[in-house]
């Protein structure tokens, strides 16, 4: 059966990004991350692209849970992964963090993408929005919310420190204030 | 065969390899099989052992990368399969342990044939196959071209023997040590 090579890291088509989605993709690059594993989201997808022209290897995979998996074995073969997914996502990923990332101190670093709390219209969203930092925190999981421009940096650099020198997940918060979602704000 | 031949064949026809088990039954074999080798067993997150391996193979190109799984785990976490297929990581083999039950949480009937090698072999850039002796198995490993799976049929379900419940910082820092080229 014949099917296209998709080895390579395709750059996912980006809208204009905004300057905090260049600001994370570049400190996360400056952080010396090797992968990123992500579910597509559309806030997602300019920091993606700007990691891809940043020469940083992108894999797309199924689902958030297949994410961490792979970022864990990633992290335990001593590289540096980055695993970026929207929070309704984060559902999906418990368990393999719950039961990998965390006993095994496989520090990984997590970009959430928030949807579900302010100015959310979709009720479905809700109930995952509003439990999300519950949930890591429940694990344990510190999470640090940006809502601009200027604290992504120092936000984004701290959550890679926790996650490659103290060997903690750690996550990133991307709060709705930052705009860049399918609403075009 | 039973769980613990198909380990030590692995580990008899791919000296050096890295090993990834998945929870329960495959990590109880590959701890009998290598008495405790510096392998990535799992002690929990069913169905995210294929991604961890898809992971090390991708961060470690130079090794041979073998994953172990319980047929119940691949069903869990088989879109997986759709991500080798993606990315090819040339030095990726699964090896199923297909007997059709859930072993760890008590032996339950799986509900349908999961028909891994086909679909494997149905998919783009994974060769598929099911073997039924050691001697088919090592051929397979040796043979097929990567990324691979291979479906190894279980005669015989008996429980490997080592506790599946391993202590996690210690397999971490066995297995970084194995990486890193220390061990074996």
């Amino acid at each position: 059966m014949s099917s296209t090579d998709l080895s390579e890291s395709p750059a996912p088509e980006p809208p204009p990004p905004l300057a905090w989605q260049t600001v994370i993709a570049d400190t996360l690059t400056a952080g010396r991350v090797t992968v990123a594993a992500y579910v597509p989201d559309t806030r997602l997808q300019p920091i993606l692209a700007r990691l891809a022209d940043n020469g940083i290897c992108l894999r797309s995979l199924t689902r958030e849970e297949e994410c961490v998996g792979y970022a864990a074995g990633q992290r335990i073969a001593g590289q540096r992964p980055v695993v970026l997914m929207q929070n309704s996502g984060l559902g999906n990923a418990l368990n393999a963090i719950g039961s990998l990332a965390v006993p095994y101190r496989l520090g990984l670093p997590l970009v959430v993408s928030m949807r579900g709390t302010l100015g959310e219209a979709n009720p479905s969203q809700v109930p995952v929005g509003r439990a999300a930092n519950s949930l890591l925190g429940t694990l344990g999981i510190q999470s640090f919310s940006v809502r601009s421009a200027a604290a992504a940096e120092q936000v984004t650099a701290g959550v890679m420190t926790l996650a490659f020198e103290a060997g903690e997940c750690a996550a990133v918060i991307l709060e709705p204030e930052l705009g860049g979602g399918r609403e075009g704000n | 065969m039973k769980a613990t031949d198909v380990a030590l064949t692995i580990l008899d026809a791919c000296s050096g390899a890295l090993c990834v088990s998945s929870l329960g039954t495959a990590t109880s074999a590959l701890r009998a099989a290598s008495d405790d080798g510096p392998h990535f067993y799992l002690g929990g997150a069913m169905g995210s052992a294929l991604a961890a391996a898809m992971g090390v193979a991708e961060a470690v190109p130079d090794r041979l990368v073998i994953a172990l799984l319980g047929d119940g785990e691949l069903l869990m976490g088989a879109s997986t399969l759709w991500s080798v297929s993606a990315y090819r990581p040339r030095n990726l083999i699964a090896v199923v342990l297909s007997d059709g039950v859930y072993g760890i949480t008590g032996g339950q009937h799986l509900s349908a044939q999961p028909q891994f090698a086909a679909v494997a072999g149905a998919l783009g850039g994974i060769t598929g196959a099911r073997v039924g002796s050691e001697a088919a198995l090592r051929t397979a490993l040796h043979e097929l071209s990567r990324p691979c799976l291979i479906e190894a049929e279980l005669s015989e379900r008996a429980w490997p023997g080592p506790s599946p419940f391993v202590d996690p910082a210690q397999v971490r820092a066995a297995f970084a040590a194995n990486v890193a080229g220390g061990t074996r």
